[in-house]
Parts: structure tokens; C-alpha cells; sequence
């Protein structure tokens, strides 16, 4: 066995023999292709789809941290009032003085009961800083008809699926009953300025939006709220800022309060964690198809040149280098595809990312945070990994085949 | 006189400030000693049944925490479909009033200045963060009628002798599915209640206390009602006055005069 020997040309050899029967290298080229447009796209459309649920959930439920009363978590079901975090006056200005917080807003949280045109609905009442909440809430973003409610004014922007079953429509009046911090029965009666609706199935079927200081009136949570969000503009290391400003508020107030990370709200991470691996399934079953389209392609390609690898075998060509001529054929068509793939993949993706897709319809009735639109988040990672994945794809996928044309001894494949 | 739906539902303790404790001068004191359930339920349903009645009561909500709630209020009723109620006290729930007829429900807070009426499947709801739905403060099932009753036992219950009577609903729409009833086999007034879901889980105990004698019958001036799912609550109902039997104006029991007060 003499080194001359290896000097056969195999990449020049396989890429010659892909040649040989276009259509059919087509097929298995556009199999690639579409699993791998398929991998790009999908990666960035679920990042698109986690970047949504996160983005909305802090927005509208978990900020990147936020206060509330010690013991509230665990009573959160209940919505205690009497337990909130009091002296905003001071608190609210201290907190905005640490560098690392960008905004941090009161929020009042409660269930109410919602008499409107004569009938009776539950409601989500929130008691927000209308001009602070643009870039978080976003009322302004939300707003289908009519105008933002004004501070000072007894005023409510009521949730356009909410509105719709009330009967109530703008310039209208609103009875809202409720808890007081006193745990008492307390209630505001409100003009509906606004309807709302945020592409959020329950929020436009619950939530009503108020000024703050109406909010605080009818609860009696005077210079309270039952929570405060913080936004940062660095959300992936809001653990350590939380534990600063827990240190800070110990310090500085006598409430006990809890100061939580977005991160350690886990309800959301878990539902995506749970998810992650259901599209990694998909995903996986999408290559393996591909994987199967090269091996049957192959094979036939194969079959038909039996005599032919019989004949280099006969001339001394070794078992394992028609093995890796049959591979490196197999990987030419990975590359062609997989080029072909993550091309059109992203192309799509970066389509979809300016334009956006809507799926408003299709999250109506669902109870999640999530806003009418996904825009995919491509990376250029996500074709390079599909890109891979292709082509190992495609090379694993003519081991098969390679097995099946050197099972045959030479004489036996000659005279096939 | 108007047809009287038995009470004494005293299950829920905003139902029983509603109706505004009701009694009727009927109370004969029976020492039957072949009793069936059904005559068991109709001697207390006589006992705790009153024609008219004006009341004024506290209620004490106590907490897990230690918070205490106080209120005053005063409340006046006509058979057990008409009842009307205003808060005096603390300041900052005074003029709050509740106005029933029949299943039907208003609610008139002094801010608010207009009446709410609750309804349909709201009335189910817990009114909203309290351990009440507005569903106990206006259902009031005829436990003759509404319920299959069996004598469980006789025991004795803090010195008085009772029978245990288990109720299971003829009806899906009531609030408890089964109740659990000691009824004192002298005085036919009930002295401890569990009530349970269709589950079987229990939702609610209520103890029934300060028994005192009316003439010739007896009745409880205090009810304490223990919410055993939220388990951070317990209320008191203490009767501070009660008249019998008094004229009541028609208006009372009338959205206006709900929006209007005393």
C-alpha cells in the first residue's frame, strides 16, 4: 500500500459524480435546503417569540425587579391591599437616584367588581403614573379610541373586549367596587375616556387603567401602591442590582419588603424551559426527514453504479476510500443546500424582523402575556448553526449508502 | 302574612346581617321522641324565622396577622326576602348599604353615590377580596325544601344535648352541596354548621353562641364564622339590639331610599 495511492482526487471525483444526474442532486439539494431555511427561520422566530413573552411580561407584570410588601408573593392570589409598600413620596425618588435603575414606577393592583350599562363583570384594576408608564405599559400604545385617562381626574381606560361585554363604550360611567387597604369595601365611579386593547387576550377582557391617585383614593393607599417596577437598561444582570437595592431599602426604610429579580419570578422561565425542548424535537424530526430524502437519493445513485465501484475496487481503489468518495459526494450536496438554506432562511427572517407577523387572532382567548405581534430575532449564529447541521446531516446520511456499495466484493459487484 | 322561606342560612355571615336575623313568634318547645329530620329542620326553621325584625349588630373580622376589623351596623328585615342594611360604624365605612329582595342584590357606597346592583353569575363571586360571595349574602335555600336531611347522631355539644343532622341538596345551583348541622334537641336552634362543597371538602364552620331566651323561644345573639379554605379570617357576629315584630316602612326596601339612607 504505497502513500500514491491517496492522492486520489476525492473531493474533485464526488463533485463530479453529484453532477452526473442533475434533477436527482436537485432533489436532494432542495431537501437540505428547505430543512435548513427551516432551522434558520425556526431559531429566530422562537427567540422572537421567547424575546416577546419576556419583553411583555416585564412590561406588564414583573418589571426587571420588583417591590412589593414582604409575604405578598404568597398571598398573591388574594391581592392583599393592606399589604403594600407605603411612603412613595420618599422611596420612589431614592430608588430612581441608583445609576443602575432607569425607571421605577408604583403600580396599584386589585380585583374590582365593574357595573357598567346595568351588568356586572370582574375586573383587573390598575392604578398607574399614566406619563411614566410610556415605554413600559405603553397606555398611550394601547389606546383604540377615545383619550388617556388624566391624573387627577376620575377617568378609566376600560379593555376593549371588557368594554364590549359591559355595554359601555367612551363617555360612558363605570361603578368599580372593590378591597380598601382596610380591607373594606371601597369603590370609585369613573368616565370611561379610552378603550383599550393591547393583543393580549386577558388584558383586553380584564383590565382597566386609572390614574394612580383615583386608584389610591378609592383603595386608600395613600402615598402606597402594591408594588413598584424597576426597568434597568442591563435586565440580565437585574439579580445583583435587586440585591443592592434590597440592602439599600433595609437601610433606608423601616418597611420589610421583598425586592425580587425577573429572573426569580421563574413561573415564565419554566413555561419556556418546558417549550425549549418540544422545538428542539421539531427541529431534530425536520433533519432527520432530510437525512431520509439524502439516504433514498443516494441509494438509488448507489445502486446504479454497483459495476462501477467494482470496477475501482478491482483497480485497487480501498473500501474506505469509496467510502469517503460516497461521504464527501453526500457533504457537496449538504454544502450546495445548506449555503441554498440558510440563505433563504434568513432572507425570511429578516424579512419577517422588519415587517413583523401578526398573530393577534390567534392569541385571543389565550391567558399568557404575549403582544399581537412576533418579529423573528435572527442572528447570524442561528444560519450558521442550521448551515451545520445541514451539512453533518447530509454526511451522515450517506454513511448508509456507502455501507451498501462496499458490502459487495468486487467480483460480485462486477457481475451484479 | 307573606310567605316565609325558612332562614337561619347563617352559613354566610353577610347573609345573616342582610336578613337581618330574623325571628317569628311561633316556638312551641317539642320533646318528641320519634322525631324525623324533616320535623327536626321545620321547628328550627319556625324558631329562626321572624316576620319583621330591626337589629343592630358588630361584626368582628379577625386575622391571621392579628388585624381586627370592627363595624357597626344596623339593619332592618321583613320575612326573609327583604332586607336592608347601613354600616354607622367605623367612619370610613359608614353609609355603606346593602338592600336584598329575593335573590335580587344592591350595593350603595357614599363615594361611589349611585346603587350597584349584583347579579347573575357575579353573585357567585367572592366579593372581591373577602371571604363572602355576594352569592351567601342572597341565597337562602329552604333547608326543608333545598336539602335531604338524615340524623347522623345525638351527642352532646358544650353541655347541651343534640342531634347531628347531615344535609345533602336536592339542587347543583346552591353554594354548599352538604351540610353538616348540631341542632340543641331542647331550644331547635342550631348550634355548630359545616358546611362543605360538592367535593365533600369543608368551606366553612359556624359556631353559634350568646343563646339567649325571646319570650318564649331561645335564639343565638352571636354567630362566629370560620372560612376554613382562607384560612386567615374568622368573623364574629355579635346582636348589640333587636326589636321584633316592628313596622316596617315599605320604602326601606327600595333602590331610592338605598341611594337616599335613614
Amino acid at each position: 500500500m504505497s502513500r500514491t495511492r491517496r492522492r486520489i482526487p476525492l473531493a474533485r471525483l464526488a463533485w463530479r459524480n453529484a453532477q452526473r444526474n442533475t434533477r436527482r442532486t436537485l432533489l436532494t439539494v432542495s431537501a437540505i435546503t428547505v430543512a435548513v431555511a427551516a432551522l434558520t427561520f425556526a431559531q429566530s422566530y422562537v427567540t422572537g417569540i421567547l424575546g416577546n413573552f419576556l419583553d411583555t411580561y416585564a412590561r406588564t407584570e414583573t418589571g426587571h425587579i420588583r417591590i412589593r410588601a414582604d409575604g405578598y408573593t404568597e398571598r398573591e392570589r388574594f391581592m392583599p391591599l393592606h399589604m403594600n409598600v407605603k411612603g412613595l413620596s420618599d422611596l420612589l425618588p431614592a430608588i430612581r437616584g441608583n445609576p443602575g435603575v432607569v425607571e421605577a414606577i408604583p403600580r396599584i393592583r386589585t380585583a374590582v367588581l365593574v357595573d357598567g350599562a346595568g351588568s356586572n363583570r370582574p375586573g383587573m384594576l390598575l392604578g398607574i403614573d399614566l406619563e411614566r408608564e410610556e415605554g413600559y405599559l405603553n397606555p398611550s400604545e394601547m389606546l383604540l379610541e377615545g383619550r388617556i385617562p388624566r391624573a387627577g381626574h376620575p377617568e378609566v381606560m376600560v379593555g376593549s373586549e371588557l368594554a364590549e361585554k359591559l355595554g359601555v363604550s367612551v363617555g360612558d360611567t363605570v361603578i368599580l367596587l372593590g378591597q380598601t387597604a382596610y380591607r373594606s369595601m371601597g369603590g370609585a365611579r369613573l368616565e370611561v375616556t379610552a378603550l383599550s386593547e393591547m393583543g393580549m387576550a386577558y388584558f383586553d377582557a380584564t383590565f382597566l387603567v386609572a390614574p394612580l391617585d383615583q386608584v389610591q383614593q378609592m383603595t386608600y393607599l395613600d402615598d402606597a401602591s402594591t408594588e413598584i417596577l424597576l426597568f434597568t437598561s442591563r435586565p440580565e444582570s437585574a439579580d445583583s442590582l435587586a440585591r443592592a437595592i434590597a440592602t439599600d431599602l433595609a437601610l433606608a426604610n423601616g418597611q420589610e419588603l421583598e425586592v425580587v429579580s425577573w429572573k426569580d419570578q421563574a413561573q415564565m422561565f419554566r413555561v419556556l424551559d418546558a417549550v425549549k425542548p418540544i422545538f428542539g424535537f421539531i427541529l431534530g424530526l425536520l433533519l432527520l426527514m432530510a437525512g431520509l430524502i439524502i439516504v433514498n437519493t443516494m441509494l438509488m445513485t448507489i445502486m446504479e453504479r454497483t459495476q462501477e465501484f467494482g470496477m475501482q475496487a478491482a483497480l485497487g481503489m480501498r473500501r474506505r476510500d469509496i467510502v469517503v468518495l460516497i461521504v464527501a459526494e453526500g457533504i457537496a450536496i449538504g454544502v450546495i443546500g445548506a449555503i441554498a438554506g440558510s440563505a433563504l432562511g434568513s432572507a425570511v427572517g429578516i424579512w419577517l424582523e422588519a415587517t413583523g407577523i401578526d398573530i393577534t387572532a390567534a392569541t385571543r382567548g389565550i391567558n399568557i402575556p404575549f403582544q399581537g405581534n412576533i418579529y423573528p430575532d435572527w442572528q447570524l449564529s442561528y444560519a450558521l448553526i442550521a448551515a451545520v447541521a445541514g451539512v453533518i446531516t447530509a454526511g451522515l446520511a450517506a454513511l448508509y449508502p456507502a455501507w451498501r456499495a462496499i458490502r459487495n466484493t468486487p467480483a460480485e459487484a462486477l457481475r451484479a | 302574612m307573606r310567605r316565609t322561606r325558612p332562614h337561619h342560612d347563617t352559613s354566610a355571615v353577610l347573609g345573616a346581617i342582610l336578613i337581618g336575623l330574623l325571628l317569628t313568634p311561633v316556638g312551641t318547645v317539642a320533646t318528641a321522641q320519634e322525631i324525623s329530620p324533616r320535623d327536626i329542620l321545620e321547628r328550627v326553621d319556625a324558631n329562626m324565622t321572624v316576620r319583621t325584625a330591626r337589629t343592630k349588630a358588630q361584626m368582628t373580622i379577625t386575622y391571621r396577622d392579628g388585624d381586627v376589623r370592627n363595624m357597626l351596623y344596623e339593619a332592618w328585615a321583613e320575612g326573609t326576602d327583604r332586607s336592608f342594611l347601613e354600616f354607622t360604624a367605623p367612619a370610613r365605612d359608614a353609609g355603606s348599604r346593602f338592600l336584598r329582595r329575593g335573590d335580587a342584590m344592591w350595593i350603595f357606597l357614599p363615594r361611589v353615590g349611585k346603587s350597584v346592583r349584583i347579579q347573575g353569575h357575579m353573585l357567585r363571586q367572592g366579593i372581591m377580596g373577602s371571604d363572602f360571595s355576594y352569592g351567601d349574602a342572597s341565597e337562602n335555600p329552604s333547608m326543608v325544601e333545598d336539602y335531604d336531611a338524615t340524623i347522623e347522631s345525638e351527642v352532646d355539644l358544650a353541655g347541651r344535648p343534640t342531634y347531628v343532622l347531615y344535609l345533602t341538596a336536592k339542587r347543583d345551583d346552591l353554594s354548599y352541596q352538604h351540610r353538616r348541622i348540631w341542632i340543641d334537641s331542647e331550644r331547635w336552634i342550631p348550634l355548630k354548621e359545616e358546611l362543605f362543597a360538592k367535593s365533600g371538602k369543608l368551606l366553612k364552620t359556624a359556631t353559634f353562641g350568646d343563646v339567649r331566651q325571646v319570650g318564649r323561644r331561645w335564639y343565638p345573639f352571636a354567630i362566629e364564622m370560620n372560612n376554613e379554605l382562607q384560612t386567615d379570617t374568622r368573623t364574629t357576629l355579635q346582636i348589640l339590639e333587636m326589636d321584633f315584630n316592628v313596622n316596617v316602612p315599605q320604602e326601606v326596601f327600595t333602590v331610592s331610599y338605598l341611594e337616599s339612607g335613614f
